[in-house]
């Protein structure tokens, strides 16, 4: 057998699955964007794509994702770099920390959320008696609370991602820098950073496209008036019966995180092959 | 090969038609979890299941979800009867995926009111309970009483008020009623919205599902909000002090309805569980656990039942429906206004 | 390493990791807060202390068979996933094949889209083509949605792996089959456990293709919980987190002496 049937073969399953239980169903749904009453039509893409409301919905979803990936790599890098260096009892009990949250079932956390966010929440009321905030403040309902809620769910994906990449660093680079003259912080820096990028790329790429296509959480953290775009396509499957719509909204999504993620992924492999 | 089948059970499953014998029968259902479920176990499917010997499956879905759901499988539905609140069984006769009921096949449709079964030839099923919509509010805390659908915009509430979005049937119909007393019809739902959008502003909330609204009671010191009145009952159980008024100007309801599903082969068995739900028995039941207002006229309530629901054939006829059809076509052009009126 | 640091910045490390602690943690801690609380609502801070919640979630035939349920759907998720999804992985990193790059973000692709697109288009298809739903369309579905985990995990992994490992290997007379499984899987082990872990917690707590793709008769936790909540709310569903919460940290701990969790980050 030849490396390239080998290959061919281990890629097989894989790629049969994907095509035949994910491109199948999807390509029948996304065909329905362009369904109309006469034949194709654009006429739903021009409906979302020529309302400022649902570009607003768009923009939302994509800046709110964005600030979701940059906040859990800053603290999902700190966070693999204190775990590949402490030792295995302390590493243990810190994966589950950063676990735990991801084990419960998310209606529930959210509902702690809720709790802890809402009017009379923990942290309002904390917020209240420091004097900071008006009698009716409450973080629920607003894109902080989504933030806050998103952050907590997708932080073990980027840190592990991190996580595993950190750990195949020779810690004698680091130890070299260090010998050289560098400060902790800059041998980090310098060191550490560069070659932790597959993991955080690896880690961006999936809290990115779990954000953008995310509805529990933004839906009940954040409640109806603040709609992210999976929740608009939930209303339209299930709410307004208005399939060829929520197909088209798919296809926007689809469209809008790839075009994010593609440029992002070549170029941090190009930046470290460079 | 299967229409050879599919005539082959048909053939055997007539033979074996008279109810006695649906030993190896099961039928699937679509009921509304937790409590719901509870009663709807307890009132109508275990004597069903005693009495005809067959097994019910039940597949815990709402509404908008149960829809979507048939609607995918139209080829090959997996439901039997299906349980609708939010009036998809208009679009679903209209689709086809709802079969016609014969009335002469329902032995309890006699005793019901003629509005909760009014287009059964056409495919949408007859309602079995009915849930009016009216004002909950904590007696304890709300600074005064509250009687009308206006008193919700009154300023002694702003910033305790709670609003329920359309996307629920429940917050549908409440929406409406507001518009109706602000002076909107079915044509114009301005008026609504601009109530909604003054509410908002004083500090009123928007939630999505009971549990929230619970939340908004218990914990966030909510006074009064526009609900159904077997929430309120749920509430009160669970020892909160909630009040159910129904409104000076009018008490819209939600009927929850038992659907046909069309394209299945047993059709007999089906019709004797929708026949259970319409008997007075299974509607006392269910009026007495969750308090919902039973369609059948002669379903006999105990005392403190009669005081929470719609009671008596005037009572019921004094409800307002609002054109379910009307509300269907409409629904995504409302549903878009609602969006952009609420949006943050 | 953590000995060569500054006091202070030793400090603000704990400091650190104190305080994300308490991010990650807060809802978890008010979760079970509520599981043990005497009074009938979802509040915080509890009133009153009892166990009533678990006894009736352990009593409850809906529960136990729900959990089951969503139990062995996700082993079975976990399986598939890991095999097929690392098999891919190493093809795509040796870059043996065309397009290995595109490959990498196709297998990413069933994360971008909402997944209630995903199934309403599995369901109208597996009813036209096989009729009924069945555990099958639920184990297939959850193994799309879970496979670009275990693909991303594993091929981070490998990239950082030295290549020349299985070269030696096949220098030295290894075969194929040998140097896969000698060689090459112990070298993206991490990846793919990491890959494995995501693989089932994701498809336990999956709800929308639950909701969607089951035979009536089957309900998954989330579906049961989510029900229970939307009718009834009451600290049950409380308590089925916290004993979930404990499955979670008894596993790992299990996995860990089983393992060695330590080996993740081995270099």
């Amino acid at each position: 057998m030849s490396d390239r049937a080998e290959n061919t073969l281990l890629v097989l399953p894989g790629l049969l699955l994907l095509a035949l239980a994910f491109f199948v169903p999807i390509a029948q749904m996304l065909m329905l964007s362009i369904s109309g009453e006469n034949g194709p039509t654009l006429e739903h893409f021009a409906r979302f794509l020529g309302d400022p409301y649902y570009l607003n919905v768009l923009w939302r979803t994509v800046r709110l994702s964005l600030i979701i990936t940059i906040i859990c790599a800053a603290l999902g890098f700190p966070l693999a770099y204190i775990m590949a260096h402490v030792g295995p009892r302390t590493r243990l009990w810190l994966i589950v920390m950063v676990i735990l949250p991801l084990m419960t079932s998310v209606v529930i956390r959210t509902f702690g959320w809720m709790v802890l966010l809402s009017r009379s929440g923990l942290l309002p009321e904390m917020l209240r008696s420091m004097g900071l905030v008006g009698r009716s403040y409450a973080i629920m309902q607003t894109e902080l609370a989504i933030v806050i809620g998103m952050v907590q769910v997708l932080l073990p994906f980027m840190t592990l991602s991190i996580l595993g990449v950190v750990t195949r660093i020779d810690t004698r680079l680091e130890e070299a820098a260090r010998t050289m003259g560098c400060t902790f912080f800059a041998a980090v820096r310098t060191v550490v950073l560069p070659l932790a990028i597959p993991g955080i790329v690896a880690g961006s790429l999936l809290v990115f496209t779990l954000s953008a296509s995310s509805f529990i959480t933004p839906n009940l953290l954040g409640g109806s008036r603040i709609q992210v775009l999976a929740a608009s396509i939930y209303r339209s499957v299930t709410q307004t019966l208005d399939w060829p719509f929520a197909a088209a909204q798919a296809v926007i999504l689809f469209v809008g995180v790839l075009l994010i993620l593609v440029p992002y992924a070549r170029l941090a492999r190009g930046g470290r092959n460079g | 090969m299967k229409a050879t089948i599919t005539t082959a059970v048909l053939g055997v499953s007539a033979l074996m038609s008279s109810s006695a014998l649906a030993q190896d029968q099961t039928l699937t259902i679509n009921s509304f979890g937790g409590a719901y479920e509870a009663a709807h176990r307890e009132c109508v499917i275990t004597p069903f299941e005693e009495k005809t010997g067959a097994t019910v499956n039940i597949v815990t879905a709402y509404s908008a979800d149960a829809f979507a759901q048939l609607r995918a499988q139209a080829n090959a539905p997996q439901f039997d009867v299906i349980h609708f609140s939010g009036g998809q069984e208009i679009v679903g006769a209209k689709e086809g995926l709802l079969a016609p009921i014969d009335p002469a096949g329902l032995s309890n449709a006699a005793d019901i009111y003629d509005f909760a079964k009014s287009n059964l030839e056409g495919g949408e099923g007859p309602a079995y309970q009915i849930a009016p919509i009216g004002l909950l509010y904590n007696t304890e805390t709300a600074p005064q009483k509250v009687a009308s659908w206006k008193d919700l915009l009154d300023p002694a509430f702003a910033e305790h008020v709670v609003l329920t979005d359309i996307s629920n049937g429940y917050g549908m119909l409440g929406f409406l009623m507001l518009n109706q007393v602000q002076g909107g019809d079915l044509d114009n739902i301005q008026p609504g919205l601009d109530a909604v959008t003054a509410l908002l502003e004083n500090g009123a909330i928007v939630v999505n599902t009971s549990p929230e609204i619970q939340q908004e009671f218990a914990q966030n010191d909510a006074w009064v909000a526009s609900y159904a009145s077997d929430y309120a009952y749920t509430l009160k159980k669970a020892g909160l002090p909630i009040a159910f008024v129904q409104g000076e100007e009018g008490t819209p309801a939600s009927y929850i309805t038992a659907n046909l599903v069309a394209g299945r082969d047993n059709t007999e068995l089906a019709m004797q569980f929708i026949d259970m739900e319409m008997s007075a028995d299974a509607q006392a039941c269910f009026a007495e656990a969750l308090r919902y207002t039973p369609t059948n006229s002669k379903a006999e309530l105990s005392e403190e039942a009669i005081a929470d629901v719609v009671y008596g054939p005037e009572a019921v006829a004094g409800l307002l429906r609002f054109d379910p059809t009307v509300i269907e076509a409409k629904r995504q052009e409302w549903v878009d206004a609602w969006n952009r009126a609420i949006a943050r | 390493m953590v000995r060569s640091i500054s006091p202070l910045t030793r400090a603000a490390t704990i400091v650190f990791v104190l305080l994300t602690g308490i991010f990650l943690l807060a809802p978890l801690i008010v979760v079970v807060g509520v599981s043990v609380s005497e009074s009938q609502f979802i509040a915080f801070p509890p009133a009153g202390f009892s166990l009533r919640w678990y006894g009736e979630v352990l009593g409850s035939d809906a529960y136990l068979s729900a959990g089951f349920l969503s139990l062995q759907v996700a082993l079975l998720v976990t399986v598939t996933a890991t095999v097929i999804g690392g098999a891919a992985a190493i093809a795509i990193h040796r870059r043996g094949i065309p397009f290995a790059d595109l490959l990498g973000t196709f297998f990413l692709s069933p994360l971008v889209l909402p997944t209630i697109i995903y199934a309403i288009g599995m369901l109208v298809l597996w009813s036209t083509l096989f009729g009924a739903v069945s555990m099958l369309t639920l184990w297939i579905g959850h193994t799309v949605v879970t496979l670009p985990y275990v693909v991303r995990t594993t091929l981070a992994v490998l990239s950082e792996s030295d290549p020349f490992l299985e070269e030696a290997a096949q220098t030295m007379g290894a075969g194929r089959l040998q140097r896969l499984w000698l060689v090459v899987v112990p070298q993206c082990r991490p990846g793919l456990i990491a890959g494995a872990f995501f693989a089932f917690n994701i498809s336990f707590d999956e709800a929308v293709l639950s909701l969607f793709l089951r035979k009536p008769g089957m309900t998954t936790l989330p579906v049961q919980i989510y029900g229970q909540l939307e009718f009834s709310p009451d600290p049950s569903v409380a308590a089925v987190s916290t004993i979930m919460i404990g499955i979670t940290i008894f596993l790992i701990l299990v996995i860990d002496r089983l393992l060695g969790v330590q080996k993740f980050a081995s270099s």
